[in-house]
């Protein structure tokens, strides 16, 4: 099983309090508290952090988008994917991913994704979202068309790669008369294409119809089960067999010397579980953005909101490991055995989870546990 | 005639239709929050009109049109059903999103309608102020926001005194789904429209809450210097549901108007 590395790039350099007086921390939360002298030594602290994780022997870096928040400053999927291109050697880059349906050019995203590629060496793992309510009020993208812009923006990225220019793309949500980008993937006929998961039977079921690596996030063992079940059923559909290549999982995780200081860095998880994900329902699921479906299945795949759940419940229902490498690595292959995955994503840093701490932990992480992984799934 | 209902074909889409009264047509177009049916302005004035009250498209229990993008489509769309029900040359009413798409309807062919009526419609970026985000906010908070007082309101019993059936809830998330998919960007308004109302010389009156925190009453102010033959009647203690928070002031209004000279 290979492993990857996470990290949200948070800006959690504010007072908590200041927080709980908005309804959200996500588009509300007024970006006077945003300090760039900070957020300039924080963003070379986390590459640092990057770049020791490629050293450490993580199979992949994995890095995401999200706009209008402090817990996640990496607002450049692609700008980052380009400098982690340049500063690591080995590990497979995993952009986790482009947000299609808020994506106005997708020649433009065709392009950069290509020129991370190139940069990398061909190391590049192209993920498409279709992003949380939050993204669409940013981009002010109409959420009724937010499945048929995810479909239409990744079928002009993949003709972008795949078929020669010049070509004409009149399709219903884009217009190019002419498109023949000079920048294509080092990778043929193009990087591989990973899938996120929590609720929505459709995307499973699109995204095995495809091949593609689908990963759910943060839900329960049975959930996941039923999402790779849809996904299967996809699978099925187009004649393609279903390999643990195919299937990812993410939780959170954090190693250390002893149980106790591993305990202590994991607390700060708890904050991308409940604080940062506050919000009015209609900020993280606009009208008309899930279909009916969707809605359903989201009531029956977080019976209990993570918010609500202590942070010992957390542990024990895999959501955050943290603990000696031993106790890790035997928590990772219970994982792969419960789910058959081949690709565990760790979100391995997170809040106020300083330096030294997430440094010490990616270096037991390459010295101890990812030296078992290889002989699971 | 007695209020009742039907279902018509136009273009395709199934069009789900309450009609009643007696006297000269007059088309009533809904809000984003429904097609009520005949609540007691509604029924006050078809004593003196015809009323064919459509649920838009995409709501209620009209059928599918995903095809729609803006309201002008809408607009475009009730021309021909003023064709396909033989209403003649009606008069038309619309009520925010309704009185949104009665003055493009009156814009794109002025002389397909009689008189025109708008009741808080959308449509015009304010001036100053802002239209609110009616997808920001969950539902109890907005409706708190949509009228004045709730105390005042003669049906309030009857139309939100209980909590809705799951068949409620069902329309009421395709309205707001039609609603953002017809008024999403540029937000509830056409920045084009204020450049063709000045081609509607049809009398019209325009009702507007004082107290509007959807649509700003500056916007009723715009709407009345942008067309030639208007009038604006600001009803105080009132917030964006004037037919729903003032029954009878409204029925009053609309009726004396309706009954002026023809043009």
């Amino acid at each position: 099983m290979k492993l990857y590395y996470f990290s949200e790039m948070p800006h959690h350099e504010f007072p908590d309090e200041e927080g709980l007086k908005y309804p959200s921390l996500r588009l509300e939360f007024p970006n006077r508290f945003f300090n760039p002298a900070i957020a300039a030594s924080n963003y070379q602290r986390y590459l640092d952090e990057y770049e020791l994780a490629d050293q450490a022997g993580f199979d992949g870096l994995m890095i995401n988008e999200h706009h209008s928040t402090p817990s996640c400053v990496n607002v450049g999927v692609n700008m980052t994917a380009a400098v982690l291109g340049r500063i690591t050697r080995r590990a497979k880059i995993l952009l986790l991913g482009n947000i299609l349906p808020i994506e106005d050019n997708p020649v433009r995203m065709a392009e950069q994704i290509a020129m991370a590629d190139l940069i990398s060496g061909g190391r590049v793992l192209s993920g498409f979202v279709r992003g949380v309510g939050v993204e669409t009020w940013w981009a002010n993208t109409n959420p009724v068309h937010n499945r048929e812009r995810f479909e239409e923006c990744h079928d002009l990225v993949l003709k972008c790669w795949t078929d020669p220019g010049p070509f004409r793309w009149e399709g219903k949500h884009y217009h190019f008369r002419h498109v023949n980008p000079w920048c294509l993937p080092l990778q043929k006929p193009h990087p591989p294409i990973w899938v996120p998961g929590t609720a929505s039977p459709e995307t499973a079921i699109w995204a095995g119809q495809r091949g593609y690596t689908y990963v759910p996030f943060l839900v329960p063992f049975d959930i996941a089960r039923e999402l790779f079940d849809y996904y299967r059923q996809g699978a099925a559909e187009a004649g393609r067999t279903v390999t643990p290549d195919n299937l990812g999982f993410l939780i959170c995780a954090v190693t250390a010397d002893t149980r106790a200081k591993a305990l202590e860095a994991g607390r700060h998880f708890v904050w991308r579980m409940g604080p940062t994900l506050r919000a009015p329902l209609e900020f993280m699921s606009p009208v008309g953005m899930r279909s009916r479906a969707g809605n359903q299945f989201a009531l029956r795949a977080r019976p209990r909101s993570l918010a609500a759940m202590s942070y010992e419940e957390l542990i024990a229902e895999h959501f955050i490991i943290a603990s000696t490498p031993d106790e890790v690595a035997d928590r990772f292959a219970h994982i792969q055995k419960e789910l058959g995955i081949g690709h565990l994503l760790l979100e391995a840093q997170e809040s106020r989870m300083d330096h030294p701490t997430t440094m010490r932990s990616i270096e037991l992480m390459g010295a101890k546990v990812i030296p078992t992984m290889g002989a699971l799934a | 005639m007695e209020p009742r209902e039907e279902t018509m074909s136009v273009g395709g889409v199934d069009v789900h239709v309450w009609k009643g009264g007696r006297g000269d047509p007059l088309l009533v177009l809904h809000g984003a929050g429904g097609n009520r049916g005949f609540t007691r302005w509604l029924r006050q004035v078809a004593e003196r009109y015809t009323v064919w009250a459509p649920t838009h498209p995409g709501f209620g229990r009209s059928g599918d049109a995903d095809w729609m993008e803006t309201v002008d489509d809408l607009a475009r769309f009730y021309l021909w059903f003023i064709e396909a029900a033989a209403l003649g040359r009606p008069h038309l009413l619309g009520q925010s999103i309704g009185g949104w798409t009665a003055a493009e309807m009156a814009a794109m062919s002025p002389r397909a309608i009689d008189r025109l009526v708008l009741v808080s419609p959308a449509g015009l970026k304010p001036e100053t102020g802002e239209i609110l985000d009616v997808f920001y906010y969950p539902a109890p908070q907005l409706r708190a926001m949509t009228v004045h007082d709730p105390k005042t309101i003669p049906e309030w019993e009857e139309l939100y005194g209980r909590p809705p059936t799951p068949a409620e809830i069902e329309i009421a998330t395709r309205n707001q789904e039609m609603t953002a998919r017809l008024a999403w960007k540029p937000y509830m308004h056409n920045p084009r429209l204020a450049h063709f109302l000045p081609r509607v010389t049809n009398p019209a009156l325009i009702v507007w809450g004082r107290e509007d925190r959807i649509v700003p009453v500056e916007c009723g102010e715009q709407y009345r210097r942008l067309l030639p033959n208007a009038t604006l009647s600001v009803l105080e203690g009132c917030g964006h549901l004037p037919p729903i928070e003032q029954p009878d002031a409204v029925a009053r209004l609309v009726i004396d108007f309706l009954g002026g000279t023809r043009s």
